[in-house]
C-alpha cells in the first residue's frame, strides 16, 4: 500500500481527486450559504450534468455537447502543458487559441475552403503567434507571460476587426457555416449516430486524442523532447549541454500556439458556436486549459480526463436552479471546482510531507 | 425601479382580471430563455424575466428561467431543449440572438409554443438560409414580435427638441436594425419638432458604442460631447446609458432611456431627474398579451407580427415614450397624445428605412463606432 | 569561565539520534559546547554534520537525546526558538540583500523602531560601530553588500549574529570563500569573540585551520559520533584517520609530466563581464599541452569562471582567439568545441552539470544525447542502448545511488553527482579536460578519487586545465600553476618550488611577474 501511495502516477491521481472533492465540497457550502433550500439538488444537478436529462437519447445528445467542447479544452491544456515542460508558462494559449478561430473562420467564411485547409490553416496561425512570443522571448528576453497577455489582447481586437468582414449584418454573430460553406464543416465519421445525430461530434474527437498521444511521445520517447525538458528543467544545464536554447524557445511556443490554434478550429468548424464580433473578453478556452493542464497532472494522457471532467463541470453549471440561485452562481461554482483543481500540487506536496512524515514515525520505532 | 414595477404589476392585474380568472389546473408552464445577458441586465431579459414571473405569479402557473452554457447556439438549443425535457411547454425567447436556436428546435417540438421577442424575419429566414426569398412559412407553433422602434424613437427626438433641448445626441449600441431604427426616427422626429418651432439651431450628433454597456472609452467620448455643448443624448442600447448618464451627471446634461421606462434607474445612479424621457416598446406587454393567449387558448401562432400603434392611447401601443417623461408648458401630456393620435392616424409618418440615413433639414453629425 | 555561568557548558546535545527513511543521520551523538570555546566540528561530507546543526536550529526534531542550554533542558521546535536561545550561525553561503547596505542588512528583521514607525538607524549605527570596535570587525556600515569583498560580507553576517546579542555563533565552512590573508584576519576575529565570552561551533573539514583556531574537536563519522580531542594534544594525521576511518595520503601520487604537443592555446583573451561594466578577464594567454595538468589558481571572483565560459563557449569573447588541436574554435559553437573534443566539468554542478529533475541515465548523455548511438534516424530515443551506457559508466566510475539509471539527480549525494559528471565527461575521451572547482563541496575520499582521475587522464596523454581555489589541491595536483588576479595572469609557479605563502601573495595581487604567454 505504501508502496503505491509512492507511485508518482497515483500520488497525482489522488490529488486530483481529492481537488475535485474539495471543489465540490466548497461548491456545496456556497450554496448552502446563499440558499439552503436548493443546494443539495444543485450540487448533484452540477456533477450530473447531461444526466439531468430524462430520456437517454438527449443525455446522449448532451453528452456529445459536452465532448464537443472538450476536444478544445484538451488541445488547450496541452498547450499549456507542453511549454510548462520547457519551462515557459504560455498564458498566451488563450490569444493563439483565438487567432486559430479567426483563421479557421475567415478561410471558411470568407474564401470558402474546405475543412482540411481552414484546420491547417488556423493551426499556421496559432503557431504564428506563438512563434511572436517566442521570438521575443528568445532574443529580446521578453517574458513570455507579459507578452503572450498582451498579444492576447491584440489577437482578440485584431480577430473582432477582421470576422466582422464576414458577420451577419444584423446581429455581432459572424456568418452561419453550415448555410455559407457547408465543406467546411468538420466531418462527423459517423460519430454523430452514436449522440443522438449530434453534428457537433466530429473528426475533432480522433484528432484531439491523437494529438494528446503524439505530445506524450515526443515529451517522453524523443530526442526533441529530451532536449525541450532538459532545457525547462535546466536551461543553463541545457546551454552547457550544446542545446539550441532559442531554437527551442521559438519551437516549443510554435507548437504549443500550433495545438491552441487546432483547438479553437476544431470548435468553430463544427458550427457549435458563431464568433461574436463585440468580444470584449478573451474566450476562457485558453485559460480553463491552465486548471485542466494542472487538475491532469501535466501529462498529456492525464489532460484528455481532467479537461472532461472540466467542461462535464462547467456545462452541469446551468443545471443550478435557478429558481433558488441566480445563474451567475452557476458559473461561481464550475469556477470555485476549477479553481480547487490549481491546488494539485499543493496537495501532491501535502500528501508526500504526510507520507515522509509516517515513515520517519515508523522510522523512528 | 419602483415605478417600473409597479407599472407591471398593474398592467399584470389588468390582464389577471380581465381574462384569466381561472388558471389553477393549467397545464402551461413557461420557461424563459435568457440570450447572452442575464436577467439582471436592466433591459431586454430583466423585462422579459419580471413580465413572465408576474404573469405566471398571479396566474398560478410554473415558471423559471434558464441560462444557456454560453453563448452560442448549440448552448441556447440545448437550453430549449432542456426546459422541454423538464416539461415546460410555453419558451420565451428575448432578443435576435435566438433565430439559429427557433430553426433548430421549433418544428420539431410543434406541441411547445414559442414566443420570440424582436426576432425579425430577416434573422429567422437568415438562420433558415431562405433569406433570398423568405420562403420559409412559420411554424403555428411559432410567435414573434418586432416592433416599430422608429417610432417610438421619432417620439422622443420630437419631444426633446420641443422641450427646448437644442444640442441633440444619439448613442446608439450597436448597428444592429432595431438600434438603427430607433436613432433614425429620433433624427426625424427632431427635425419635425425644429420645423415646427422655426428652429435653426437644433443639431444632432450621432454615434455607435459597438456593445450593448458603458466603458471608460464611451464615458470618455461622452464627456467629450458633453463639454462641447451636447445638452440631452438618446443612449439607446441596454446597459450602454451608464456612459452616458455618468458623462452628463458631470456637467448637467440630461439622457433619454431606452426599451423600457429606464428612469427610475438612471436617475437613482446618475442624479434625479436627470432622464428626461425613455423611448420604451412593450415588452412586457407582448409577454402578457402572448402568455394570456396560450392560456386561453386563443394563441395564434406562425407569424412574425410588427408591433406598432394600435390606437390612440399610449398605453394600449406597443411603443411609446415613458409617462415618466419630464413634461413641461412646450411640451404638455397633451401634446404627446395629439402626437400620438396624428401617428395612428398617419398624417404624420416616420420612414423606417435602415439602410439610407433619413432626409432631413437639421445638421447631423454621423460619426461612426466608437470602437 | 565556568564560574560566572550555571554550567560549564553553554550548549549541550545528548545522545542526540536522528534518523531518516533508510539512515541514520546522527547515531547517539553528543556534542558539548563549553563557555567562551572555539569548538571544531569535523567530518566529512554526509557524516550528519549539517543534521546535527539542523536540530540545533531547530529545523529537524530528533527522535532521542537532550539539548541543554546552561545546564537547563531546552525544547527547540523551530528556528525562532533557536534565535530566543541565542544561536546564531554564519552559513556557508551568506544570506545578505545586495543591493542594501551593511547597516540595513544588520538590523533587518530587528529594525529599531520609534513610536511613529520611522526607524531609529541612529542608535542602531552606534551599536554596530561599538561592536565592530570590541571584536576588531572592520566593516563600513553605508557600504552596499555588492560593492564589498567578500570577506567584509562576511564579516557583516557575524555583525548580525553579535547585534541580536547571539551567544552561541555557529560558523559553516567560513573559509571556503577567503584568501589566506582573509583566514589568518578572520581566525582572529573568532579568538576575539571567544576571548569575550562567546561560544563558537567551527564546522570544517580543513583540519591545518582546524588545528591552528580551535581549541576542541569533535568528530563524526557516519553519523556516529566518534570522540572529542583537545587539539593540542593531537595531530593532523590523528585527526584525519578519525574522520575517514583510515589512512588517508593527502599528497596526490604522480609521475613525472611528459608534456606533449600543445593542445588548447588561448592568446589574447578578453571576455566581458556579466556583474560589471569592466572586463572580467583582460588580455590572457597560455597554452595546455597533451600529458600536462595546468591550474588556473586565484581567489573567487577574478576572472576564472569568465575564463572557462569563454573557452567553453559559454559566453562569446570580447577579443582574443582560442585554438584546440591547431584549429581556431574561437566562435565555434558549444556543441561543436564538445564534439570535437572539449569536456568541461563544470564550477557549479547544479547549475550547469546536471539537470535534477533528469533520471541519472538521461545526465549520463547530457552532451552525447544526439549521437547515433543513443538517438535513432527520425529522433526517437534508444532506450536501450541509453540505459546499458549509464549502466556501465555507473559501474565503471563506482557512482552510488538508490535506483541505479534511474535515480533522479536531485536525490544523489554532491559526491555521486559530481562522480557522475566525471564519468560522462571523461568517458567522452576528450582532447581537453576542463575541470572547474573538481573537488568543491566534497569530501576526503571523493576528493582522492578525482584527483586519481585528472592524473591518470593526464597519463594517458590527455591536456588537462583545472582551476581550483583549494591551495591543497593547487599545490598537490598540476604540473605547472597560473595565478589569476583581477583577471590577469599574474605568475606561472612550479609547485615543487614554491610555497603556499607565495601562492598566497600572488592571490592576493601583493606580487606579479609579467606573464604574457604561459
Amino acid at each position: 500500500m505504501r508502496k503505491v501511495l509512492k507511485n508518482e502516477a497515483v500520488q497525482a491521481f489522488i490529488a486530483s481527486v481529492i481537488c475535485i472533492l474539495l471543489g465540490i465540497l466548497i461548491g456545496y457550502i456556497v450554496l448552502l450559504f446563499i440558499n439552503p433550500a436548493g443546494a443539495g439538488e444543485s450540487i448533484v444537478n452540477v456533477i450530473k450534468n447531461f444526466f439531468t436529462w430524462s430520456r437517454p437519447a438527449s443525455q446522449m445528445k448532451q453528452l456529445g455537447n459536452t465532448l464537443a467542447k472538450t476536444m478544445p479544452l484538451i488541445l488547450c491544456s496541452l498547450s499549456i502543458l507542453f511549454s510548462y515542460k520547457v519551462g515557459l508558462f504560455n498564458i498566451g494559449t488563450a490569444g493563439q487559441y483565438v487567432a486559430g478561430a479567426c483563421a479557421s473562420l475567415y478561410a471558411a467564411l470568407a474564401w470558402g475552403w474546405g475543412w482540411l485547409p481552414c484546420v491547417l490553416f488556423a493551426v499556421f496561425a496559432g503557431a504564428f503567434l506563438g512563434t511572436i512570443t517566442g521570438l521575443l522571448k528568445a532574443y529580446c528576453n521578453v517574458n513570455e507571460v507579459i507578452s503572450g497577455i498582451m498579444l492576447n489582447w491584440i489577437s482578440l481586437y485584431l480577430t473582432n476587426t477582421l470576422l466582422t468582414n464576414v458577420k451577419e449584418t444584423a446581429s455581432p454573430y459572424t456568418l452561419y457555416l453550415d448555410k455559407t460553406n457547408p465543406k467546411a464543416l468538420l466531418p462527423t465519421l459517423g460519430l454523430d449516430t452514436l449522440f443522438n445525430k449530434n453534428a457537433n461530434v466530429t473528426i475533432a474527437v480522433p484528432i484531439t486524442i491523437l494529438a494528446a498521444f503524439a505530445v506524450w511521445i515526443i515529451l517522453s520517447k524523443t530526442k526533441l523532447g529530451y532536449e525541450l525538458k532538459a532545457t525547462g528543467n535546466n536551461k543553463n544545464a541545457a546551454k552547457y549541454a550544446g542545446m539550441a536554447q532559442n531554437r527551442n524557445i521559438i519551437m516549443t511556443l510554435a507548437i504549443s500556439g500550433a495545438l491552441a490554434g487546432l483547438a479553437a478550429a476544431l470548435l468553430y468548424l463544427t458550427g457549435y458556436m458563431r464568433w461574436e464580433c463585440t468580444q470584449s473578453s478573451v474566450p476562457s478556452m485558453g485559460f480553463n486549459g491552465i486548471a485542466a493542464a494542472f487538475l491532469g497532472g501535466l501529462h498529456p494522457l492525464g489532460a484528455i480526463f481532467s479537461s472532461f471532467f472540466i467542461q462535464h463541470i462547467t456545462d452541469g453549471g446551468q443545471y443550478v436552479n435557478t429558481n433558488f440561485y441566480s445563474s451567475q452562481i452557476s458559473d461561481v461554482i464550475s469556477s470555485v471546482i476549477i479553481y480547487l483543481c490549481g491546488f494539485v500540487l499543493f496537495i501532491k506536496l501535502t500528501m508526500k510531507k504526510i507520507l515522509a512524515n509516517k515513515e520517519e514515525k515508523k522510522g523512528a520505532k | 425601479m419602483k415605478k417600473f414595477l409597479s407599472l407591471l404589476l398593474t398592467v399584470a392585474m389588468l390582464f389577471s382580471v380581465a381574462s384569466f380568472a381561472v388558471a389553477e389546473g393549467s397545464s402551461m408552464k413557461v420557461a424563459m430563455i435568457t440570450d447572452y445577458g442575464d436577467i439582471t441586465d436592466q433591459s431586454f431579459n430583466q423585462t422579459t424575466y419580471e413580465a413572465c414571473k408576474a404573469f405566471c405569479e398571479t396566474a398560478g402557473l410554473d415558471f423559471q428561467y434558464y441560462k444557456p452554457a454560453s453563448d452560442s447556439d448549440t448552448d441556447r438549443i440545448s437550453s430549449i431543449e432542456k426546459a422541454i425535457d423538464d416539461g415546460y411547454n410555453v419558451i420565451v425567447m428575448p432578443g435576435y440572438a435566438f433565430a439559429a436556436a427557433i430553426v433548430g428546435t421549433v418544428e420539431e417540438y410543434s406541441d411547445i409554443t414559442f414566443i420570440a421577442l424582436d426576432v425579425s424575419e430577416y434573422d429567422l429566414q437568415a438562420a433558415k438560409g431562405t433569406d433570398a426569398d423568405f420562403s420559409w412559412v412559420y411554424p403555428s407553433n411559432l410567435y414573434s414580435a418586432v416592433y416599430q422602434e422608429e417610432l417610438c424613437g421619432y417620439m422622443a427626438g420630437y419631444a426633446a427638441v420641443k422641450l427646448g433641448y437644442k444640442k441633440l445626441g444619439f448613442l446608439g449600441g450597436m448597428a444592429v436594425p432595431a438600434v438603427v431604427r430607433y436613432g433614425y426616427g429620433f433624427v426625424q422626429g427632431a427635425d419635425a419638432a425644429a420645423a415646427e418651432l422655426g428652429a435653426s439651431d437644433v443639431e444632432i450628433k450621432y454615434v455607435y458604442g459597438n456593445q450593448f454597456y458603458g466603458d471608460a472609452d464611451i464615458t470618455a467620448y461622452m464627456d467629450t460631447w458633453y463639454a462641447n455643448g451636447t445638452e440631452i443624448v438618446f443612449a439607446c442600447g441596454g446597459g450602454i446609458y451608464s456612459s452616458a448618464g455618468e458623462a452628463a451627471a458631470k456637467v448637467g446634461g440630461k439622457v433619454i432611456g431606452v426599451d423600457v421606462d429606464q428612469a427610475a434607474i438612471i436617475d437613482a445612479a446618475y442624479g434625479e431627474g436627470i432622464t428626461v424621457t425613455s423611448a420604451m416598446k412593450g415588452l412586457a406587454a407582448t409577454v402578457y398579451a402572448e402568455l394570456a393567449a396560450v392560456l386561453n387558448g386563443e394563441f395564434e401562432g406562425g407569424k412574425v407580427e410588427n408591433l406598432g400603434l394600435v390606437g390612440d392611447d399610449p398605453d394600449a401601443n406597443f411603443v411609446q415614450i415613458a409617462p415618466s417623461t419630464q413634461f413641461a408648458d412646450s411640451f404638455t401630456q397633451d401634446d404627446y397624445l395629439a402626437l400620438v393620435a396624428k401617428m395612428f392616424a398617419g398624417e404624420i409618418t416616420v420612414s423606417n428605412a435602415i439602410d439610407v440615413e433619413p432626409t432631413v433639414s437639421i445638421p447631423v453629425d454621423y460619426q461612426g463606432n466608437i470602437k | 569561565m565556568s564560574g560566572t555561568h550555571a554550567s560549564e557548558y553553554a550548549i549541550e546535545m545528548l545522545h542526540i539520534t536522528k534518523r531518516f527513511p533508510g539512515i541514520i543521520a546522527n547515531d547517539d551523538v553528543t556534542l558539548q559546547l563549553r563557555h567562551g570555546e572555539i569548538h571544531a566540528l569535523l567530518g566529512e561530507n554526509g557524516a550528519g554534520k549539517s543534521t546535527l546543526m539542523s536540530v540545533l536550529f531547530g529545523l529537524y526534531q530528533a527522535e532521542e537525546g537532550t539539548i541543554k542550554k546552561d545546564g537547563k533542558e531546552v525544547k527547540i521546535n523551530n528556528p525562532n526558538d533557536a534565535n530566543a536561545l541565542g544561536i546564531g550561525m554564519v552559513h556557508q553561503h551568506f544570506k545578505l540583500v545586495e543591493c542594501f547596505t551593511v547597516l540595513d542588512n544588520i538590523i533587518m528583521g530587528v529594525e529599531p523602531v520609534g513610536a511613529l514607525g520611522f526607524l531609529q538607524k541612529k542608535q542602531a549605527r552606534e551599536k554596530v560601530l561599538e561592536l565592530s570596535r570590541k571584536y576588531g570587525l572592520q566593516v563600513d556600515p553605508d557600504a552596499k553588500i555588492e560593492d564589498i569583498t567578500v570577506g567584509m560580507q562576511q564579516r557583516t553576517e557575524i555583525l548580525k549574529m553579535l547585534y541580536r546579542d547571539n551567544e552561541i555563533l555557529i560558523f559553516d565552512e567560513p573559509t571556503a570563500v577567503l584568501t589566506p590573508q582573509e583566514i589568518e584576519e578572520l581566525m582572529q576575529i573568532m579568538r576575539n569573540l571567544a576571548a569575550e565570552g562567546k561560544s563558537i561551533l567551527f564546522i570544517s573539514h580543513k583540519l591545518a585551520e582546524i588545528m591552528a583556531v580551535a581549541d576542541r574537536c569533535s568528530v563524526l563519522r557516519k553519523g556516529k559520533y566518534i570522540g572529542t580531542v583537545e587539539t593540542k594534544d593531537t595531530t593532523m594525521e590523528e585527526l584525519s584517520a578519525m574522520m575517514v576511518g583510515r589512512n588517508v595520503n593527502f599528497h596526490v601520487e604522480k609521475k613525472p609530466a611528459v608534456p606533449g604537443d600543445v593542445v588548447l592555446e588561448v592568446s589574447h583573451m578578453t571576455v566581458a563581464s556579466k556583474v560589471h561594466n569592466n572586463n572580467a578577464v583582460k588580455d590572457v594567454s597560455f597554452k595546455v599541452r597533451r600529458g600536462e595538468i595546468v591550474c588556473i589558481a586565484g581567489i573567487d571572483g577574478n576572472g576564472q569562471s569568465e575564463l572557462v565560459y569563454g573557452i567553453t563557449g559559454l559566453e562569446p569573447l570580447v577579443s582574443g582567439s582560442i585554438l584546440m588541436d591547431g584549429k581556431d574554435i574561437t566562435k565555434s559553437s558549444i556543441r561543436k568545441r564538445s564534439v570535437s573534443g572539449m569536456s568541461h566539468i563544470p564550477e557549479d554542478r547544479h547549475k550547469h552539470g546536471l539537470v535534477l529533475d533528469y533520471s541519472l541515465e538521461y545526465n549520463m548523455i547530457l552532451q552525447t544525447y544526439f549521437e547515433s548511438r543513443f538517438t535513432k534516424k527520425i529522433g526517437f530515443l534508444r532506450r536501450k542502448n541509453i540505459r546499458e551506457y549509464s549502466d556501465k559508466l555507473i559501474e565503471q566510475y563506482d557512482v552510488r545511488s538508490g535506483q541505479g539509471s534511474l535515480t533522479t539527480a536531485r536525490s544523489m549525494s554532491g559526491g555521486n553527482q559530481q562522480k557522475a559528471i566525471i564519468a560522462r565527461e571523461i568517458d567522452k575521451d576528450p582532447e581537453v579536460l576542463v575541470a572547474v572547482q573538481p573537488t568543491r563541496g566534497l569530501d576526503v575520499g571523493a576528493i582522492e578519487y578525482i584527483h586519481k582521475q585528472l592524473v591518470a587522464q593526464r597519463d594517458a596523454g590527455k591536456a588537462v586545465l583545472l582551476i581550483s581555489l583549494e591551495l591543497d589541491e593547487v599545490m598537490d595536483v598540476p604540473d605547472r600553476i597560473l595565478v589569476m588576479y583581477e583577471g590577469e595572469i599574474v605568475g606561472e609557479l612550479d609547485p615543487k618550488q614554491t610555497t603556499q605563502e607565495e601562492l598566497g601573495l600572488y592571490m592576493a595581487g601583493a606580487k606579479r611577474d609579467e606573464v604574457k604567454d604561459a
